[in-house]
């Protein structure tokens, strides 16, 4: 019963019993893993009327990868900058924080100036113009210079290139989240929530371009994130799930119903009053401002996810984890890369036709890069790093540091 | 008399050399010059890149607020492009005309752009073929948007680059005038007249 009224402490105060039994912490292979697998995932929706994206999750559950790569952004942001926040105190987590943000933004602007030449090379090469209504680019082709600002700014995004900017939004909401989610889990979520409703109650969001709104409106979407710090804040001090079969049995049962409902056509239940939901969650989703379905479906899977999947390194020991978990590792590169390549694609498979045998090659080739991309840049990492402690081991001898010349 | 149009990038303007080349900033200027004394007011909802289901999300603050007479829904181009389904489109289609109709709002459907090759979209005429029955099955006009493009082409009176543009999509000031005239054209020779009365009445009544 422990790990019950630990877990009730933490959801209510922020921190476990004094005397509850807590999991070391470690590197969580799930979390890279599952971020590699929805980082492929998202590669494939970018190129929307391929026969395999009919095979993603987004066919089966109100929630799919966007939700799952938000909600882990919160749960490593916690592990890494509140971690960072507890060792050395805000001002070096801020800076930190400032210094990822940066290379967010500039990630950001880059991607979306290979965008506007891949897609401006194609359309003069192809004479096809559908290019540039597929991803909302023609601001940039008909005002360069409005659109230009636009985008420095984040106030013009183009399809696809709006994941970015909420995370940039998102990571500098986060020590406000993380400090909040210190004092009281519960009470942040609640916060979290009220300010979603309102959000939608008054209709707030960010602009994006002369008419529009960001496609992820932050106000809605903090909530996954924050749920994503209150999971990596209760991984951080060890907090393991308790064993509450009764919500192992509702999410289980929940994931079922949205499968039951994606999969069918129409109103099956003939209860007249519910047409118009089964048509809002059947005919598309509110990804916009998120919906009680995405968020209950996000939150089931998160819960059997931290219950029954194996913490620890286990995902990671198979090959195909393995491969998975450098991909999560180097999100962002692989994220980036994924959009080029995906925008590619879609040019690709109009080009050809949408031939099956194309698709299945371009589907198979892209996530081949991304998989190899990001077991190149952990191998890259890992042979520059040793490398570098032997080069730093005696310049670090070499300084003059003070802590250890007063100590001894 | 207030006209909305509803619809992605065609309708925001892009390829125009200027806000007032779009289509229904042409259209406004046209209604006016053709029906002096009427007060016609022809907004512009155009967001590109948006896909039908997400102008039906639009259909009540953008169309319905707005108290038109006369609604165009210019769409489709982005659900063939990402291909959602031809039952799903039918079924939103459904839903926004008949929100309008709820509402006492005309609605005009406009058919797809022509393409100059339109074999890289294998299903695009399975698109435009459940637009023209949605259009059919619901009573309302569909604008020929497409055979008008076609016969433009074919006539050469145009030349690709002034038909579509750079980016061989997007109506230039030419193209898009024409689609304005066009429509002003069967506006004011068809439900034009009857809807400006019913306007100028029900304007009276609540004045």
């Amino acid at each position: 019963m422990s790990s019950h009224s630990s877990f009730r402490r933490f959801l209510l105060l922020g921190r476990p019993a004094a005397d509850a039994v807590l999991a070391a912490p470690g590197r969580d292979a799930r979390i890279d893993v599952i971020r590699g697998l929805s980082l492929l995932i998202i590669f494939i929706n970018h190129m929307p009327g391929n026969v395999v994206s009919a095979y993603m999750p987004h066919n089966y559950g109100f929630s799919d990868a966007a939700d799952i790569f938000v909600l882990l952004a919160g749960v490593s942001a916690a592990l890494a900058y509140g971690g960072l926040i507890e060792q050395r105190g805000l001002a070096v987590a801020g800076l930190k924080l400032g210094a990822r943000i940066w290379t967010l933004y500039i990630a950001h602007i880059a991607v979306f100036i290979i965008v506007c030449g891949v897609v401006a090379t194609a359309v003069t090469r192809t004479q096809n113009p559908l290019y540039i209504e597929a991803i909302n680019i023609q601001p940039f082709f008909r005002d360069t210079v409005e659109a230009l600002i636009g985008a420095l700014t984040l106030t013009y995004q183009p399809s696809y290139l709006d994941i970015l900017p909420l995370y940039i939004v998102l990571l500098a909401l986060f020590p406000a989240i993380y400090y909040a989610a210190r004092l009281s889990p519960l009470l942040t979520l609640a916060c979290s929530l009220a300010i979603w409703q309102a959000a939608l109650a008054f209709e707030l969001n960010l602009p994006n371009g002369n008419a529009g709104v960001w496609f992820f409106n932050p106000f809605a979407w903090q909530v996954v994130f924050t749920l994503g710090v209150v999971i990596g804040r209760a991984a951080q001090l060890g907090i393991r799930a308790p064993r509450l079969p009764w919500i192992d049995v509702m999410a289980v049962a929940f994931i079922a119903f949205a499968w039951a409902v994606k999969i069918t056509s129409g109103n099956p239940t003939g209860i007249a009053a519910l047409n118009d939901w089964f048509d809002s969650v059947q005919l598309g989703s509110d990804k916009t401002n998120l919906a009680w379905t995405r968020l209950l479906h996000i939150g089931a899977l998160a819960w059997l996810a931290i219950r029954w999947l194996p913490a620890g390194t286990a995902l990671a020991k198979a090959a195909p984890g393995r491969m998975l978990a450098s991909a999560g590792q180097n999100s962002l590169h692989v994220f980036c890369a994924g959009i080029v390549l995906s925008i590619i694609g879609q040019i690709l498979l109009a080009e050809t036709s949408f031939d099956p045998g194309v698709q299945l090659l371009i589907c198979a080739g892209g996530a081949t890069i991304l998989t190899g991309l990001g077991i190149f840049l952990s191998w890259y990492r890992s042979i520059t790093k040793r490398g570098a402690s032997a080069e730093s081991a005696p310049a670090r001898g070499a300084q003059p540091s003070r802590p250890s010349f007063s100590s001894r | 008399m207030t006209v909305v149009a509803l619809g992605s990038s065609a309708t925001a303007g892009s390829g125009a050399s200027a806000d007032d080349k779009s289509y229904p900033a042409v259209l406004q200027a046209e209604l006016r010059r053709r029906l002096p004394g009427a007060e016609v007011r022809v907004v512009n909802k155009g967001v590109g890149g948006q896909s039908a289901y997400d102008m039906l999300l639009r259909m009540q603050p953008d169309v319905i607020d707005e108290k038109p007479a006369i609604v165009i829904w210019q769409t489709v181009i982005n659900d063939a492009i990402r291909d959602i389904g031809e039952d799903k489109l039918g079924k939103i289609l459904r839903k926004g005309v008949s929100k309008a109709r709820a509402a006492g709002i005309e609605m005009i459907l406009m058919d797809l752009p022509w393409l100059p090759r339109e074999g890289r979209y294998p299903h695009y005429d399975d698109y435009r073929a459940v637009l023209a029955k949605t259009a059919q099955d619901q009573g309302i006009s569909l604008f020929p948007r497409y055979a008008m493009m076609k016969g433009w082409s074919n006539s050469r009176q145009f030349t690709p680059e002034e038909l579509v543009g750079m980016d061989g999509l997007h109506l230039v000031d030419a193209g898009y005038r024409c689609l304005a005239l066009r429509l002003a054209d069967g506006i004011v020779a068809g439900i034009g007249p009857v809807r400006i009365e019913a306007a100028g009445n029900s304007a009276r009544q609540t004045n």
